[in-house]
């Protein structure tokens, strides 16, 4: 965590920084600045490396990023004014920050530890569907997820409605809406015997008053969870996402920081998506005192990190990461085809495969866009995390890595545009059981076997 | 100087050099109606750039603050012509709750480039201020973003504010977002889903004819 002294700096500065119109931040501040840095330090894309293995770019990045942070500082949209950081903060905060955490209760109490490149620790396995969920399914899809062996820690499904009313973000409904969530997730890790497993929580709190509202140890989100605490498109902030982190810090549960760098946007391209990924991660701890932080950088027109743009942005980033800090950061999944559809597996365990051998703790696997209520499963996110196991245990390089990235992506690629939207949730898996369907599970045994051949030696 | 050197400083997004440049040519007689329609040529061009990611956000955004430059230039005279063709008025925002604007804003640079009228609402837009704004502009649409899905009932809203004032008539209303769908506007009523930026002036265009 950051030093405690550090919200009230930061609050501080909110309101004495340097004042800016905010239509200027973005195209006047951050695009030059990034456009600059990115010349400066000789940062290229090289789209046949979906997973380089370029060293002396990783730490280039690194200290691109540095520049970019405190350079431009982070945009609070409240007080238009920019937060400023200087580098003997930036230096104090990463000397404080912890390369090790232990997260959980009880029995489930489980070791988030900072990676190295091609490490042979597993990952730290994060689950989640990302996505909506038909109320009646929540518990289901909740259960589906805990009974996955592999997993380390959940982040549950976003509800929609609750008792038939539409959840509006800041309303009453909200509230309700996410004590409903909370419950229903520690309900499901009671009913399964891992009661203190780590949760992330709550992902249908859009507003700061959701989440103030869970936050208890006995019924609710407990201290031993962690929130999320997210940024604007790019580098902006705003006090209902200031409010989290300070509560959060206040109610003495782990924080996240969640960002995700547009590619084709104000980013632009691979190299600028890769220099601000890594950036939010100092914006994580600086800021927000983060104890990890929670990256899905996407392309703006897919919205999803599959493609050997985003890979590429992701192996960097997280090689700049591992090798100038201990640092905790999870790779998050977004794929462009639905459940139980063989392109979900491939584009799954290519993010993973690329992930895992390039630091990351992973995050599988948000499915179909992250668009489409009910279209996730547990089994994608299975399979990226028994491939992130098989590579870590097997020592995988990423030269090897970066042969089988291109095989797979030679699978898909070219589909990414018109990707398959697969099946709903209850249409690949048994609702009232929380178990996959034969069908399913036929599925994914082959494209297993597929991968298993290409040089992922699955560990069972 | 040429016409063509003006469109290259469009795509190039150099904003202070355009302006000159029109000046220029106007000077020099070449029809303000003739340059319009290359100008707009060449934004279309950038706009197909853009939806293939050949180049990236902020070039697209320089390039339409250059075709402001020049189109402001361009403006007196167009009017004394007979004015730019207008293709419809838009009042356009993110909902209430919702913080996320860079879909918007997309949108409102790809429009305005395509001669729509656009009001900008900014984000964390109460329903009735996008009614009270459309009244004021006497808008054709209505358009609003939602990126979260508990944030969409506010797209709702505006339409239920509609129909207790008897407006609803009066107006187009269009939706978007990345976690809306069609079956999100048919649900709510709404009269166009906008699935993305590029296809906005189309989409538009195509719903004030009736189509």
């Amino acid at each position: 965590m950051a030093t405690p002294y550090r919200h009230w700096e930061i609050l501080e500065r909110s309101r004495t920084g340097k004042f800016l119109d905010e239509n200027d931040f973005l195209p006047k501040v951050f695009s030059p600045t990034l456009k600059k840095l990115i010349k400066k330090y000789d940062i290229k894309y090289d789209p046949k490396t979906p997973c380089p293995s370029d060293e002396g770019m990783a730490d280039r990045i690194w200290q691109a990023a540095w520049d970019l942070f405190r350079d431009v500082g982070y945009y609070n949209t409240d007080s238009h004014r920019i937060i400023e950081i200087a580098d003997a903060e930036i230096k104090e905060a990463l000397y404080m920050a912890q390369g090790q955490y232990t997260v959980g209760g009880g029995r489930e109490a489980r070791v988030m530890k900072h990676r190295s490149i091609e490490d042979t620790q597993p990952p730290f396995c994060i689950m989640s569907p990302d996505i909506t969920v038909d109320e009646k399914y929540h518990q289901s899809m909740c259960m589906a997820y805990l009974k996955e062996p592999l997993l380390d820690g959940l982040c549950g499904p976003i509800l929609e409605e609750t008792f038939g009313h539409l959840i509006e973000s800041g309303g009453p409904s909200e509230i309700s809406g996410c004590i409903q969530h909370i419950q229903n997730q520690k309900m499901a890790a009671r009913l399964l015997g891992r009661p203190g497993v780590f949760m992330v929580a709550v992902g249908t709190a859009e507003h700061d008053s959701g989440q103030i509202a869970v936050s208890n140890n006995e019924w609710g989100v407990q201290t031993t969870d962690a929130r999320l605490v997210g940024s604007l498109t790019e580098f902006k902030t705003a006090d209902t996402l200031l409010n989290r982190s300070l509560h959060y810090a206040q109610y003495g549960s782990f924080t996240g920081n969640l960002t995700g760098a547009i590619y084709g946007g104000w980013c632009g391209g691979s190299e600028g998506t890769a220099i601000t990924t890594v950036a939010y991660s100092l914006i994580g701890l600086v800021i927000h005192g983060a104890m990890f932080n929670q990256h899905f950088p996407f392309h703006l027109n897919y919205g999803s990190n599959t493609t050997r743009e985003l890979l590429w942005s992701i192996a960097m980033a997280g090689q700049a990461l591992s090798r100038n800090s201990k640092l905790l950061y999870t790779s998050n999944g977004f794929a462009n085809a639905g459940p139980m559809t063989e392109m979900l597996f491939r584009e799954t365990a290519a993010h993973a495969l690329v992930s895992t051998v390039t630091s990351w703790q992973l995050w599988e696997m948000a499915s179909t866009r992250n668009k489409y209520r009910n279209r996730a499963t547990p089994l994608e996110a299975r399979l990226g995390c028994e491939v992130g196991h098989a590579v870590a245990r097997q020592g995988m390089t990423r030269e090897q890595a970066n042969e089988i990235a291109n095989r797979l992506l030679a699978k898909y690629e070219n589909n990414a545009a018109d990707a398959p939207m697969g099946c709903e949730y209850h249409e690949c898996y048994n609702a009232a059981k929380a178990v996959p369907t034969v069908e399913h599970m036929d599925m994914f045994r082959r494209i297993k076997d597929e991968i298993a051949e290409m040089g992922v030696e699955f560990l069972y | 100087m040429s016409l063509e050197k003006l469109c290259k400083l469009i795509e190039d997004g150099d904003a202070v050099e355009a302006k000159i440049v029109t000046g220029e040519l106007l000077n020099k007689g070449v029809d303000p109606l003739k340059m319009i329609d290359s100008l707009t040529k060449t934004m279309a061009h950038v706009g197909e750039l853009f939806a293939k990611l050949e180049i990236f956000l902020p070039e697209i955004m320089l390039s339409g603050e250059a075709l402001s430059a020049a189109v402001d230039v361009l403006a007196p005279y167009l009017d004394a012509t007979g004015g730019r063709e207008v293709k419809g008025k838009v009042v356009l925002g993110v909902v209430k709750g919702d913080l996320h604007e860079i879909g918007k804003n997309i949108v409102k640079l790809i429009l305005e480039t395509n001669g729509f009228i656009v009001k900008d609402l900014g984000y964390n837009v109460d329903p009735l201020i996008f009614v009270k704004e459309a009244e004021a502009m006497e808008a054709d649409f209505i358009a609003s973003s939602s990126l979260m899905t508990t944030t969409m009932p506010r797209q709702l809203e505006i339409i239920e504010i509609l129909k207790s004032k008897g407006i609803r008539d009066k107006y187009k209303v269009v939706i978007g977002g990345a976690p809306t769908s069609q079956m999100w506007a048919d649900k709510i009523g709404a009269d166009l889903y906008c699935y993305d930026a590029k296809s906005a002036p189309e989409l538009f265009s195509a719903a004030l004819a009736g189509k």
